[in-house]
């Protein structure tokens, strides 16, 4: 059952409980003291906050690889040839995906990585092998995640990574390859209607993926692997291009493009977007990604129309219509509706526990590929989408989310989170342990065994524990006792902070309380 | 006669081994192994029509395999030289070619495809679950409150990989169990629950507890089957197909009582250097066929080796077939129809339906006609392999389909229509007003549909009971845009189509 609730601005009360979600749908990970944070500035000045992007600076960094002449270690190689002699692809690859994660992993406390993330799920690039390529198309909705859909739709279009991933660069007058046409009416801009008829799909036809891949014809991509040219780019070759004039079906209402050379692709973008079902299905993919991904005829017509309209209101900018949703009364109406997706769950694990990723670059980057490794293990690769279409979770009917989960993926989860609550050390010596003492003080009332547990569920899991839970969890750190005892126990710890035996009695019973809650079904919920 | 005599003329061993093999009802638990070519295969290149070579020499020329090199099974048709496999299973009696099987009004969108074939709906009907999802949902009502228990105590299906199978989708949940490796069958503790409430919360929680307690109830299972199953034959390393199906072998032999097993390929999208350019017996169609070819024959290798070859049949399936034309890029686009393979022990061998017909020149947007519905594989196998009623057929598949009689010896029932000498014939062709239709009747339901080239059904012309004896009937062409059509006729099992121009 989903909340009838529409867009409507939510003016309920502003508790702990609704700033934990905000934060749990927009960043990967928030610690108790983000979740206070949010609690005291309200909702209006947290959603600011989380959607004020600044363009971002640092760079993927040559970290470990000694051979690339251009490229020195410490400096980055995002506009740098390759090495024609050494394969410097593959280390450029462990830094981008380590970097990638490394941003996933810092917590700031924004929706950029989560946006960037929803674009790379809807703008699908893959398959292409070539670091340079992916890290100036994520770069594209990195800068400015919240930016207009249409401009994106133009970039995308001629981006050296899209053009070969859809084999736009073989698109030619004289062969024709609709691959990226089909793709951009169907997955990118205004979606697939019902078979009206043969060829009709009615938001467009079979003939209007032939006369859009005439117009996208003569594009091609500059820079692959070269050792030449540092800065990947794309270009448009007027002699491969169909000058002819393209007709558009009576779905775009006839619309003529005639010649425009290497300007004719925005004419078409800007054709495409003057249809409204495009703002409705951008609007649709924002619902799954942000609240829940059943649509039915209520939440079309209280939540997508509304956000539609303020897409098309504000010339497909998007930021409105995410402040506007994370604003309205029916993000607020259910918690804990979501199955995180693995790099959501393997991100928001380490930073919603102050896990931080210290050492050296090499350790970083090394510990961050690790990171970047159990993703793809959980079925969720950065810049590894399975297919055009993204990553099932977000269109595959019945089970959407559900296909996160199943007897393979989720005893991984388990032995992740369980690592995590486990003293460890990683190959290079770096502590990924959740450290459960140094935690403490960050809590309201420690010394408080209900008040502590509550504390951490809050942080944990999307709904308060029943008080069976409390009771379960109570029992597994002081069984059969009284509750004052952890007080006792945690009070003479605190009097003698350096006795290890008492230290180590506190973070044992610390240790079996995160791990068990990090099994619970509850905790894969966001 | 004491116990110590009895056991004394068999292996101790092999008593010990086969506590859950003994269970299995040969008869009774039967076994379809799914294979999933991902991306849309290129059936051409695949199983390769020799009286149509010159005609697609000049369609894909920078494409199409040599015809020194097709590996023969008769004068006019054989496979793609990478398919060793598959001629010898074929040659061994344990492979039937179905042609050009897909289905009326084609999409070629990979996902709605998929969804087309996983759920077995029509092209233009959307449906949530999945054909064996509606088959487990009439036999096993009410799962998955209950299950396992006693007399279900394993998964009915298992998926190889990290995700269910779509086709295994039933009413309230799916049906497949995901099986990665040995080492990842893991068990998972309970937590204990708190309140629910009806809210999306809910019914997302419910979902991951069901999974957490069948992962608990059927790793047990699983696991006790591979410890009590085996290989007789090695499996190429690095074949991630094969690597796949010795884990299903290994299931099968050690009793589990599992019905479908999902694997799957993918990598079949080529729109691009399907080929090595300038040398089309390379690339990475090829090396997709090799790999396909390779697992399959180890895996029926095995299954004799190990003796329960009789249990098993298995079919390959892909969301589409791909352009008959090539494209600038040493690839093909997304098309139509293509051939589906089904082997195993019991499978009749041979080949279903005739050669694709391949015209010249030929329309860019051109796929291979469909002659076959896939619903007809599906519901062939219901009736054939799992002895589905009639009726039941008709709930899984909402209506009754076609038959093809590919599998033998283990079938229920065959039918022993000559279908092989079916033909029709149009005349004028090119035609302008109308076309006469002419065949020879066999008695029995006959569907008549004209399609387009692109698959899409552009009149129903007939679809009703027909009389033994000579038929000769006229077609209305008049409300036809001039272009090239196919006529196609199906009675029985027995399948012809005919290409006529419009003019």
């Amino acid at each position: 059952m989903v909340s009838p609730l529409g867009l409507e601005k939510y003016t309920g009360p502003w508790t702990d409980a609704h700033s934990a979600h905000l934060l749990r749908r927009t960043v990967f990970g928030g610690r108790f003291q983000d979740i206070k944070k949010f609690t005291s500035q309200g909702m209006d000045v947290s959603i600011s906050i989380l959607t004020n992007l600044e363009p971002v600076t640092d760079l993927p960094i040559n970290y470990d690889f000694e051979s690339d002449p251009k490229v020195p270690i410490g400096t980055s190689w995002v506009n740098k040839g390759h090495d024609p002699v050494n394969n410097t692809n593959n280390y450029r690859f462990r830094s981008l995906n380590g970097w990638t994660m490394g941003r996933l992993m810092a917590r700031e406390m924004n929706i950029r990585e989560k946006m960037t993330l929803f674009w790379h799920n809807h703008f699908v690039v893959a398959d292409v092998n070539e670091a340079r390529y992916y890290f100036k198309y994520i770069d594209t909705f990195r800068q400015n995640p919240l930016g207009n859909f249409k401009e994106f739709a133009k970039k995308m279009t001629v981006d050296p990574a899209m053009l070969r991933y859809l084999n736009g660069n073989q698109n030619t007058k004289n062969a024709p390859n609709e691959n990226y046409a089909r793709e951009l009416l169907e997955l990118f801009t205004i979606g697939k209607g019902p078979i009206a008829g043969p060829g009709d799909y009615t938001n467009y036809t079979e003939d209007d993926v032939l006369a859009i891949a005439k117009v996208l014809t003569g594009w091609t991509d500059i820079g692959f692997r070269s050792p030449n040219i540092d800065v990947v780019t794309s270009t448009f070759r007027p002699n491969q291009h169909d000058t002819g004039t393209k007709k558009l079906s009576h779905r775009f209402n006839n619309a003529t493009i005639t010649n425009a050379g290497a300007e004719e692709y925005k004419v078409l973008i800007d054709t495409i977007f003057q249809q409204p079902e495009v703002s409705k299905f951008i609007a649709r993919k924002i619902y799954r990604w942000f609240v829940y991904y059943q649509i039915d005829e209520s939440i079309e017509a209280t939540i997508i129309e509304p956000l539609a309209q303020i897409i098309r209101d504000n010339n497909y900018e998007i930021k409105p219509s995410i402040i506007a949703l994370l604003s309205s009364e029916h993000f607020y109406a259910d918690f804990g509706c979501m199955i995180k997706n693995p790099l959501d769950f393997i991100a928001s694990a380490t930073s919603q526990n102050g896990i931080t990723v210290g050492g050296d670059m090499v350790q970083q980057y090394t510990t961050w590929n690790f990171f970047f490794q159990y993703g793809a293990l959980l079925q969720m690769r950065y810049f590894g989408l399975p297919s055009v279409a993204g990553w099932k979770a977000y269109y595959q009917e019945p089970l959407f989310y559900q296909t996160w989960i199943n007897s393979v993926t989720l005893p991984l989860r388990k032995a992740y989170t369980d690592a995590l609550s486990m003293v460890n050390n990683n190959t290079r010596g770096i502590r990924l342990d959740i450290d459960v003492v140094a935690l403490l003080s960050s809590y309201s009332n420690p010394g408080d065994i209900e008040t502590l547990i509550n504390d951490i569920a809050l942080v944990l899991l999307p709904k308060p524990l029943s008080e069976d839970q409390v009771a379960t969890l109570k029992e597994l750190m002081i069984p059969g006792l009284p509750d004052y005892e952890w007080t006792v126990e945690y009070e003479a710890y605190l009097a003698n902070p350096s006795d290890l035996m008492l230290k180590r009695s506190v973070e044992n019973k610390l240790r079996l309380l995160y791990a068990y809650m990090m099994k619970m079904p509850e905790y894969q919920l966001s | 006669m004491t116990l110590p005599v009895l056991l004394k003329g068999m292996e101790v061993t092999a008593i010990a081994k086969s506590s859950l093999a003994t269970l299995i009802n040969p008869e009774d638990d039967r076994v379809l192994v799914l294979v999933q070519l991902n991306g849309g295969n290129d059936g051409l290149n695949t199983f390769i029509p020799l009286d149509q070579y010159d005609a697609l020499v000049k369609a894909r020329g920078s494409i199409v395999l040599p015809s020194s090199d097709v590996l023969k099974i008769s004068d006019t048709q054989g496979f793609h030289k990478s398919l060793t496999g598959f001629e010898t299973l074929y040659k061994n009696g344990q492979m039937a070619v179905v042609q050009s099987v897909g289905y009326p009004n084609q999409n070629r969108s990979h996902f709605r495809s998929t969804d087309i074939w996983t759920t077995a709906s029509d092209s233009e009907q959307y449906i949530s679950t999945g054909w064996l999802g509606r088959y487990f949902d009439l036999n096993y009502p009410g799962y998955p409150d209950g299950y396992p228990n006693e007399n279900n105590p394993d998964p009915f299906a298992i998926t190889l990989g990290f995700v269910v199978s779509e086709t295994c989708q039933g009413q309230s949940t799916n049906y497949s169990f995901t099986v990665n490796s040995e080492e990842d069958i893991k068990t998972l503790n309970e937590t204990v629950p708190g309140s629910t409430d009806g809210s999306c919360h809910s019914g997302e929680l419910s979902y991951l507890r069901d999974v957490v307690r069948q992962t608990n109830a059927y790793s047990a299972r699983v696991l006790e089957a591979f410890e009590n199953g085996n290989n007789l034959v090695t499996y190429t390393e690095g074949n991630s197909l094969a690597q796949q199906l010795k884990i299903v072998a290994n299931l099968i032999s050690g009793g589990l009582k599992t019905k479908i097993y999902v694997v799957s390929q993918g990598g079949y999208d080529t729109h691009a250097n399907q080929v090595v350019g300038g040398d089309p017996i390379n690339g990475e169609h090829a090396d997709l066929l090799n790999v396909l070819g390779t697992a399959i024959r180890e895996f029926q290798d095995d299954l004799i080796a190990l003796g329960i070859e009789k249990r098993v049949v298995g079919m390959t399936f892909s969301e589409f077939g791909r352009r008959i034309k090539a494209n600038d890029s040493f690839g093909t686009d997304h098309g139509t129809a293509a051939p589906l393979f089904v082997f195993g022990s019991c499978v009749n061998a041979g080949v279903f339906g005739q050669n694709p017909q391949i015209s010249d020149p030929i329309d860019p947007e051109e796929g291979v006609a469909m002659q076959y519905d896939f619903r007809s594989v599906y519901a062939s196998l219901l009736m054939d392999w799992f002895n589905t009623s009639q009726e039941d057929i008709e709930k899984v598949l909402f209506r009754d389909f076609q038959r093809i009689p590919f599998l033998k010896d283990c079938a229920v029932s065959t039918d022993t229509q000559d279908i092989a000498a079916f033909k029709i014939v149009l005349a004028p062709n090119p035609a302008s007003n109308y076309v006469h239709l002419q065949f020879e009747s066999s008695g029995g339901w006959t569907d008549i549909d004209v399609y387009d080239v692109r698959g899409y059904t552009v009149k129903a012309i007939s679809s009703q009971k027909l009389a033994k004896g000579p038929i000769k009937m006229s077609v209305d062409l008049d409300n036809l845009p001039e272009g090239m059509y196919f006529m196609r006729v199906a009675q029985g099992a027995a399948i012809a189509t005919a290409k006529f121009v419009k003019m």
